[in-house]
């Protein structure tokens, strides 16, 4: 019954809840849509979301926000798709989408903390020159026509259908989960996120804390990159144009508040099973897909608002009732209560 | 010798010596030092700006001194950065509990830390023992009250093995029985040995809880020593520039109120809102009514709700026998009623704008400086008039408003409450941080008001102020009234024990 109770009260279950009635919603609508083969799928499709998920999601927890995640994913897909046409190796491409990653989030970690830009127009910024950088890069081609194992291993399932990268991203969801919630130093991104200044305070480092959280957000974005060109087998100049608006939306759906210092990475994870799903079902009521990026668009701006409209109202209730509080105890009642 | 020096020396669990800082060419601290024994409790007064909160973040490692060192136990310690201040054994527990509001009251203590939890767990428990604290750990942070959250700082410094506490003043948003309970806390870290540094701004508090006391002025101690050798006088004597004057000309005469002719201009029936209850009073054309009361009482709460600014929850507020209950700020600005706020930063000033627009700001909304386009002679002609009148010192009109010391900002602020031409003024105090000369300015301009017919709501910490211009004075206690006072009845004895809860010299508990 205390398992029950707890899993409630978790912030991602509202989140999974919700999915279950997409899941039945859109049935009702189509059946097929309830086979099990489509559920996988919707599974197998989140890998790419998953991934920027829980990456900007420690971004996000420190109460900042990562635009350029899209534009790390173009590139690491590019240039994995670039060393695969000349037949590299995986560990290669792995090496080479873990140090751009790296090297994009360093970059946005110390502009955002060390020279206080703001998070939106950094990342934006960094965002632009990224979009250059891989026109440069690809001389303007699209990447296409590689073979070799990046190819096999894109569409390999392992059991029941579910695909070998999804199951190494449950991996990291795990990790990610496991560190943000029972290290140490894993709960300092949720610390700075909640009060900056008192983590200052209690000796945390914020400065240091939100490049890290960048860096692991743009290692992420490189995997992420990585993964797109293995399962696609080609790559476009503007691949992952709109991936982060998605991520995002993932994030909050997942439960994590877009001004810092709350929710987790099962939430994050859950929120891009249900962007993809939304994607997915979108053909299934036979609607265009064109509609996608609006659905998006629309559903961020709703979750934030209402994000925005019960932070908001939490702490107005909570100054009401500590002021109505003072009216009514009595003097002798003042000290502490239990 | 040297070695005697460096024996007393070794006695101090802090000592800091020759603390200078300077933020451009404005100097903060000018050679500032300092030391605590075990066991002692230090209070450090000083008005704002004295440079308190600097020394402070420079003890614990937040800004870094020009010059100066910091010894604790006797070896000099490097204050980097916050992590080598509190790896000293040094804790601030600031105004404003920093707690992270999220998370239960466990996470936030343990947050930081490198020990294992069961162990950190187990001497938490101990600590909480000892002083008798009774806390759900289990509870979010931010259902805490202030005492609560405040609590939960001390242990914090308490698990670090913090030697030295530093409490910013740790009584501003308490309860009368909270504050006796926080007493009791510092009463019991005081014989476990722990120094505290305890910034207040209540005298009273100095001679309660303190062992030693230390004056803080424009940037240097101007007087230390233990607590025995002292008394309120003689502390307030140090705190005041030498050459202050507390009453200045004719502003000193005072013109009764003539209440049997006059009908309040603003009438407060029953009023109740978040933070106070059953509040009536009546303000008459030509009174200053001082409102009195510690913070937190719900002065501020009172005001900003008459103001518009929250929710009316019961009672009436009646200005000139109309109804303006619940109006919008808008219109209660229309009806003639003006604020000017506590905080000038925050909620008054726009802070990178002439001096001329912001006099005239709240014009903007009438068609006293034109209809459309802003009529720049007009504005300048008004805002002359109140530079004028309030002696407020500028290069030019045109300056940017930052530019000006507190005293003149606040002069600012209050022309542009004036420039509506208001039938009542309301003033969330009208002096705080400004020093003793320009006080002096607005206190000539509150009584300026009074001659021209305004009523003015006072509301201020300062019994001084309250005692030295209010014709009438009414004290909050706990979100009610317990107490009125005519102009004769007005003294700092009986507003300071009304403020704390003592009327008739009993206890009123309702």
């Amino acid at each position: 019954m205390n398992i029950v109770k707890k899993l409630l009260k978790a912030r991602w279950s509202s989140s999974l809840i919700f999915l279950v009635l997409l899941f039945l919603i859109t049935g009702l609508a189509n059946a097929s849509f309830l086979s099990y083969s489509n559920i996988i799928a919707c599974f197998n499709t989140a890998t790419m979301y998953t991934l920027l998920a829980i990456g900007i999601a420690f971004v996000i927890m420190t109460g900042e926000i990562d635009v350029s995640i899209g534009a790390v994913l173009g590139l690491s897909a590019s240039v994995t798709g670039m060393i695969a046409q000349e037949g590299g190796s995986i560990g290669k491409m792995l090496i080479c989408v873990l140090l751009i990653g790296a090297a994009v989030g360093l970059f946005n970690g110390i502009g955002v903390s060390f020279f206080g830009v703001p998070s939106l127009i950094f990342t934006l910024g960094t965002n632009g020159v990224l979009r250059g950088i891989i026109y440069m890069v690809t001389e303007g081609r699209t990447i296409e026509n590689f073979g070799g194992p990046v190819a096999v291993y894109g569409n390999m399932s392992l059991f029941a259908g579910v695909s070998l990268y999804y199951l190494i991203t449950l991996v990291l969801v795990v990790i990610a989960h496991l560190v943000t919630t029972r290290t140490r130093r894993g709960k300092y991104f949720i610390a700075v996120g909640d009060n900056a200044g008192g983590a200052t305070l209690v000796g945390i480092s914020v400065l240091r804390t939100k490049i890290i959280a960048y860096v692991i957000c743009g290692v992420m974005a490189g995997i992420a990159g990585y993964v797109f060109a293995s399962k696609y087998g080609q790559v476009m100049n503007v691949a992952g144009n709109g991936y982060e608006m998605t991520a995002i939306a993932a994030c909050v759906l997942g439960g994590i508040s877009l001004s810092g210092g709350l929710g987790n990475m099962v939430g994050a994870a859950i929120g891009a099973v249900i962007m993809s799903s939304i994607s997915r079902l979108l053909v299934f009521i036979g609607l265009p897909s064109t509609y996608d990026n609006t659905i998006t668009g629309v559903m961020l701006i709703a979750i934030v608002v209402v994000d925005a409209l019960t932070q908001r109202r939490a702490i107005e209730t909570a100054r009401r009732k500590r002021l109505l509080n003072r009216t009514e105890s009595k003097p002798e009642e003042g000290g502490i209560q239990a | 010798m040297a070695n005697v020096n460096a024996d007393s020396r070794a006695a101090c669990t802090l000592s800091v010596s020759n603390i200078r800082k300077a933020f451009g060419i404005n100097e903060v601290l000018k050679g500032v030092s300092i030391s605590l024994r075990a066991g002692e409790v230090l209070a450090l007064i000083g008005g704002n700006g004295a440079g308190k909160s600097t020394l402070m973040k420079i003890i614990m490692g937040i800004y870094r001194a020009d010059s100066g060192t910091i010894e604790v136990d006797g070896c000099p310690v490097n204050m980097a950065n916050p992590s080598a201040a509190l790896s000293a054994g040094i804790y601030m527990v600031p105004q404003e509990p920093m707690l992270f509001p999220n998370m239960t009251v466990e996470e936030n203590i343990l947050m930081g830390f490198r020990d294992k939890v069961p162990e950190l767990r187990k001497r938490l428990a101990t600590h909480m023992k000892e002083l008798d604290f009774r806390l759900n750990l289990q509870r979010k942070a931010n259902t805490l009250s202030i005492a609560e959250q405040q609590l939960v700082e001390i242990l914090r410094g308490l698990l670090r093995e913090a030697k030295v506490l530093i409490l910013d003043e740790p009584t501003s948003a308490l309860t009368f029985g909270e504050v006796q309970s926080l007493f009791r806390v510092i009463e019991d870290l005081k014989s476990k040995g722990i120094s505290m540094i305890y910034i207040t701004h209540r005298l009273t508090e100095v001679f309660e809880v303190a062992t030693d006391v230390a004056i803080m002025r424009d940037g240097v101690i101007t007087l230390k020593g233990p607590v025995g050798e002292f008394n309120k006088e003689m502390l307030i004597r140090g705190l005041l520039p030498s050459d202050v004057e507390m009453c200045t000309g004719g502003g000193c005469t005072y013109v009764p109120v003539d209440y049997e002719h006059l009908d309040p201009v603003l009438e407060v029936q029953g009023l109740a809102g978040y933070g106070f209850k059953d509040v009536s009073f009546k303000l008459y054309p030509g009174e200053i009514l001082g409102i009195a009361g510690v913070v937190g009482a719900g002065r501020t709460e009172l005001i900003s709700t008459i103001f518009g600014r929250d929710k009316t929850l019961a009672g009436k507020v009646l200005l000139e026998g109309k109804d303006i209950t619940g109006l919008s700020t808008g219109k209660l600005l229309k009806a003639g009623i003006n604020f000017v706020p506590e905080d000038r930063h925050y909620h008054g000033l726009f802070k990178i704008r002439s001096i001329s627009s912001n006099t005239t700001s709240a014009l903007l909304n009438t068609r006293a400086i034109g209809r459309v386009d802003i009529n720049r002679k007009k504005q300048k002609q008004i805002s002359q008039k109140y530079v004028d009148d309030f002696r407020t010192k500028i290069v030019s009109l045109e300056d940017l408003i930052g530019s000006l010391s507190g005293g003149n900002q606040q002069k600012v602020v209050i022309a542009r409450a004036l420039s509506t031409l208001p039938k009542v003024v309301i003033l969330d105090e009208p002096t705080r941080g400004i020093d003793a000369g320009a006080r002096g300015d607005v206190y000539n301009i509150i009584r300026q008001l009074k001659d021209a017919g305004v009523a003015v709501l006072m509301v201020s910490s300062d019994i001084e102020e309250v005692v030295e211009i209010a014709d009438r004075a009414i004290t909050v206690f706990q979100g009610r009234i317990n107490g009125e006072f005519s102009h004769d009845e007005i003294n700092q004895d009986s507003l300071t024990s009304a403020s704390f809860g003592i009327v008739d010299g009993k206890v009123v508990t309702e």
